[in-house]
C-alpha cells in the first residue's frame, strides 16, 4: 500500500493528468445527467405538474395535446364512464407572444376549465388567475420576460395577459408556458385568427370518484371506445412523443462515456504496469508476492476514481443549480450516487488487464532482462 | 513503412483489440450521422422539395406555417410585385390518418399540404379528394388508390400516387390541392380554420436571386408578410438547428473518443516496442521512419475498422424496418465518417511521436528483445 503512495506521490504528473481526464469525464457525464432531466422537464413538466389525476386524447392525437382533439361525441362518452367524479376541458395551443422585454417569442398558452383538473397544483409565488386576461407562468420564464406582475401581447391583434402567479417546472414544448382559464384561451385562439370556429378541447382532465384508482378510471374510459386514448399523469408525460428519444440519445451518450473511462484507466495502467515491469519483475524476486503488487495497482485505480470523480463533482456542483438556454438544472444525488458506483467498477475491472499481466510476470526474468517483453 | 505493414500482416492478433474497438466507434459516428441525415429528411423534406425561391409567411408567425396567415390583399401585392413573377398558396395541418387494414388505434401521422406550384417529383395538383402520398407511408400501410380518412372527422382522402422525400415534422406528407386542404382544415382543426383564398404561406419565384425575391416580396406588403429563402426557411423549423448541433456534438465527442482510442493504443504498442525500436536506431532506422510505421499502421487499422463498420451499418439499415428508426444510409456520410476517423488516427498516433523521439539507440546494448 505503502508502495502505491508512494510511486502516486513520485509520479504526480503522470497521475495528475489521469486523475484530471478523469474529473472531467465525470463532470460531463453528471452535467448532461442535470441536462437531460431539465431538459425532458421544460417538454413534458407542465403535463407531470398539473392537476388532474387523468388526462384522456383522442387517439388522433398521438398522445401529443395539441394535435388530440376531443369531438362532443367523445367528451360525451367520458362524462358518461362510471367512476368519473369530474371532467375539465383543456386545450393547448402554440402563439407568437410579444413577452415583457419586447421580445416574440413561441409561447405555449395552455388553458384550463377547472382548477383541480389542468392548472398547476403547486404555486410558489402569486395565486391563480381570477380574470379575464390572467395567467400563471413558469418561474423558469420568470426572468425571460415571463415574470410575476409581467404583461404580455398575444400576436397578432394585441390579447393582452398578466401573470398573476409563477408555478415550478411547468414548461411544454422547451419554452415559455403560460396556464390561462379556458375562456381566455378560447379568447387568444379568436384574437389571433377571427374566422376561427369555436374550437374543440384538446384533452380532458378527469378526476376519479372515491374508491376509484386512476389506473382503473384509465381502463374503463378506454374501454369506452378506441377513439379514446386516456393515461395517468405519469404516463401522458413520460408517453409524449419525443421524450423516450430524448432518453436514449442521451443513454447513447451516457453509453460512451461509460464506454471511454474504463478504455482510458485500462490502457493508463496498462502502459504503467509495462513501464515499470521491470521494477516489478525486481520487486517479485527479491520476494514481494504477487498479491501485493495487484492490490498496490488496485489500490491505485480506487484512489484515482475515487479523487477524479470527488474533482468532477466540485466542478458540477455550483453548475448544477445553474439556468442553460431557459432549461432550469438541478443536482441530481440519485445521479452522482449511481455513476460513483458504476465508474468504480468500472475503473477496477478494467485495470484488472493490468493485474493479469503483473500476475505473468516470473520473477526468473530478473536474471534475463526479459521483464519489458 | 514496409516493416510496419509486415507486422501488420504477420501479427494481426495485436491490433485486434484496437481494430474491434474503432470498429465499434465507427459504427456509433456512422449510425448517430445516419440517425441525423435521417431525422433531418424527416423534417424538412418537404420544404426541401420547393422549387420556389423563398416562402413568404405573415409577419408575427415566426415561420410557422401553422400561426401564418397570408391575406388575399397580401397575395395580390406580391403577385403584383417587380421582381416576382410566379405565387402559388401552401398550407399545411398534422393529423392522424385512419387506413383501411389497420388496427383502430393504428393511425398514421399524416401532413396534409394543399399546395399550388408542384415541389420536386410531386405532379400538378390533383383533383379535390385526392392526394399524392409520400413512400413513407407505406410503412403504414397506405396503398396507392386506398382511401385514408384523415383526423377526428374522418375527412375521406384518395391516395393517387407515390413521391418521395416530402416528410415534414417527421409525418409523411399527402399532397392535395388548395381546397381539399382548406376542407380538411375546417373540418378537423376549426380552431386553425381559413376562409377561402387564405393560405399560411407562399411560395413565390422571380428572374433574380432568391435574395431579390425576398426583397421584393418584403416590399410590396409594408412589413405585414416577411419572406425566406428555402435554406432559412429549413433552418427556422423548429428544433431542425438545435437537432443539428446536438448531433454535432456527439458525433464530434465520438472522434475524440476515437482519437484517445487510438492514442493511447499506439503509446502501449511504442512502450511495449521500446526495445526493438532502440535495436532499429542502433542499426541506422530513422526515428521519422519508425514515427512513419505507427502512422500507417494506425491508418490501417482505421480503414479496416471503417470498412468493417460501413458493412456494418449497411446491412443494420436494410434490417431497421421502414418507418421505424429514421435512419439514413449515405455514401457521403460514410466517407465523412471515414475521414474524421483517419484524421483521429493520425492525430491519435502522433502522440507517440515524443516517445519514438526520445528512444535512445544505445538502449539496445545490453537489452534482450
Amino acid at each position: 500500500m505503502f508502495l502505491a503512495f508512494k510511486e502516486m506521490q513520485r509520479a504526480k504528473t503522470r497521475f495528475g493528468l489521469l486523475i484530471a481526464a478523469l474529473g472531467m469525464l465525470v463532470f460531463l457525464i453528471l452535467f448532461q445527467q442535470s441536462l437531460q432531466n431539465g431538459l425532458l422537464t421544460s417538454f413534458v413538466g407542465a403535463i407531470r405538474n398539473q392537476s388532474a389525476p387523468v388526462l384522456v386524447y383522442s387517439v388522433d392525437g398521438q398522445r401529443v395535446i395539441q394535435g388530440s382533439i376531443m369531438t362532443p361525441d367523445l367528451e360525451s362518452l367520458v362524462r358518461s364512464t362510471d367512476g368519473v367524479a369530474a371532467v375539465g376541458r383543456i386545450g393547448q395551443g402554440t402563439f407568437s407572444v410579444t413577452d415583457a422585454d419586447g421580445e416574440l417569442t413561441d409561447t405555449t398558452l395552455l388553458g384550463y376549465e377547472r382548477q383541480d383538473l389542468g392548472a398547476p397544483s403547486v404555486l410558489v409565488e402569486g395565486r391563480y388567475p381570477s380574470a379575464t386576461g390572467e395567467a400563471i407562468g413558469s418561474t423558469n420564464d420568470a426572468d425571460a420576460g415571463f415574470g410575476l406582475g409581467d404583461t404580455v401581447v398575444v400576436e397578432p391583434n394585441g390579447f393582452e395577459i398578466t401573470i398573476v402567479g409563477l408555478a415550478d417546472d411547468v414548461q411544454l414544448n422547451a419554452g415559455p408556458t403560460l396556464f390561462v382559464t379556458y375562456d381566455d384561451y378560447v379568447a387568444a385562439i379568436k384574437s389571433v385568427n377571427p374566422d376561427a370556429g369555436d374550437p374543440l378541447p384538446n384533452v380532458l382532465g378527469v378526476a376519479p370518484v372515491d374508491g376509484t384508482t386512476p389506473d382503473q378510471l384509465v381502463a374503463d374510459i378506454n374501454a369506452r371506445s378506441t377513439d379514446l386514448d386516456a393515461l395517468v399523469r405519469r404516463d401522458a408525460a413520460d408517453e409524449t412523443p419525443g421524450v423516450a428519444q430524448v432518453r436514449q440519445s442521451f443513454q447513447v451518450i451516457f453509453l460512451l462515456y461509460g464506454l471511454v473511462i474504463p478504455c482510458v484507466t485500462g490502457l493508463f495502467f496498462l502502459i504503467i504496469t509495462f513501464q515499470k515491469s521491470g521494477a516489478l519483475t525486481l520487486l517479485r524476486a527479491i520476494g514481494a508476492p504477487a498479491r501485493r503488487l495487484v492490490a498496490s495497482l488496485l489500490l491505485q485505480a480506487v484512489v484515482i476514481v475515487l479523487v477524479g470523480y470527488a474533482i468532477g463533482l466540485a466542478v458540477y456542483t455550483p453548475l448544477s443549480q445553474r439556468r442553460v438556454g431557459g432549461i432550469q438544472l438541478r443536482f441530481e444525488t440519485p445521479a452522482v450516487i449511481a455513476w460513483a458506483v458504476i465508474l468504480l467498477v468500472l475503473g477496477l475491472a478494467s485495470s484488472l488487464f493490468a493485474a493479469r499481466r503483473v500476475l505473468r510476470i516470473e520473477p526468473v526474468e530478473a536474471t534475463t532482462g526479459g521483464a519489458n517483453r | 513503412m514496409r516493416l510496419s505493414l509486415r507486422e501488420l500482416i504477420r501479427r494481426p492478433g495485436r491490433f485486434v483489440t484496437a481494430t474491434v474497438i474503432l470498429t465499434l466507434i465507427a459504427v456509433l459516428l456512422m449510425f448517430l450521422g445516419g440517425l441525423l441525415d435521417g431525422l433531418l429528411r424527416l423534417s424538412t423534406g418537404a420544404i426541401r422539395a420547393q422549387t420556389a425561391d423563398a416562402i413568404v409567411f405573415s409577419q408575427s408567425s415566426q415561420a410557422s406555417f401553422l400561426r401564418s396567415r397570408i391575406e388575399v390583399a397580401d397575395r395580390q401585392a406580391i403577385a403584383s410585385a417587380d421582381g416576382v413573377d410566379e405565387v402559388g398558396g401552401l398550407g399545411v395541418v398534422l393529423l392522424g390518418a385512419r387506413v383501411p387494414g389497420n388496427g383502430p388505434r393504428d393511425l398514421a401521422n399524416v401532413a396534409l399540404w394543399g399546395y399550388e406550384l408542384p415541389p420536386v417529383g410531386v405532379p400538378a395538383p390533383p383533383a379535390p379528394g385526392e392526394a399524392y402520398a409520400d413512400e413513407l407511408l407505406r410503412a403504414d400501410g397506405v396503398e396507392v388508390g386506398q382511401e385514408v380518412l384523415i383526423g377526428p372527422a374522418r375527412t375521406p382522402i384518395k391516395v393517387i400516387g407515390w413521391v418521395t422525400d416530402t416528410a415534414y415534422n417527421g409525418q409523411g406528407g399527402l399532397w392535395a390541392d388548395l381546397g381539399t386542404w382548406h376542407q380538411v382544415l375546417a373540418a378537423n382543426r376549426p380552431d386553425a380554420m381559413l376562409p377561402d383564398g387564405v393560405v399560411q404561406a407562399l411560395a413565390i419565384s422571380g428572374p433574380g436571386s432568391p435574395a431579390d425575391v425576398v426583397a421584393a416580396a418584403d416590399a410590396a406588403t409594408g412589413g405585414r408578410t416577411y419572406a425566406l429563402t428555402i435554406p432559412e426557411a429549413i433552418d427556422s423549423i423548429p428544433g431542425v438547428t438545435e437537432q443539428q448541433n446536438t448531433f454535432n456534438q456527439i458525433l464530434g465527442v465520438t472522434v475524440v473518443i476515437a482519437m484517445v482510442v487510438i492514442a493511447l493504443f499506439f503509446a502501449l504498442l511504442t512502450v511495449e516496442r521500446t526495445a526493438l525500436y532502440g535495436v532499429l536506431k542502433a542499426i541506422g532506422a530513422r526515428s521519422r521512419t519508425i514515427f512513419g510505421g505507427l502512422v500507417v499502421q494506425a491508418t490501417v487499422v482505421t480503414l479496416i475498422a471503417s470498412t468493417i463498420a460501413a458493412a456494418l451499418v449497411i446491412v443494420l439499415d436494410l434490417l431497421i424496418p421502414p418507418g421505424s428508426i429514421p435512419l439514413y444510409v449515405s455514401v457521403g456520410r460514410i466517407l465523412l465518417s471515414v475521414v474524421l476517423l483517419l484524421i483521429a488516427a493520425v492525430i491519435g498516433s502522433a502522440f507517440s511521436l515524443r516517445r519514438v523521439l526520445h528512444i535512445d539507440p544505445a538502449s539496445a546494448l545490453g537489452s534482450s528483445t
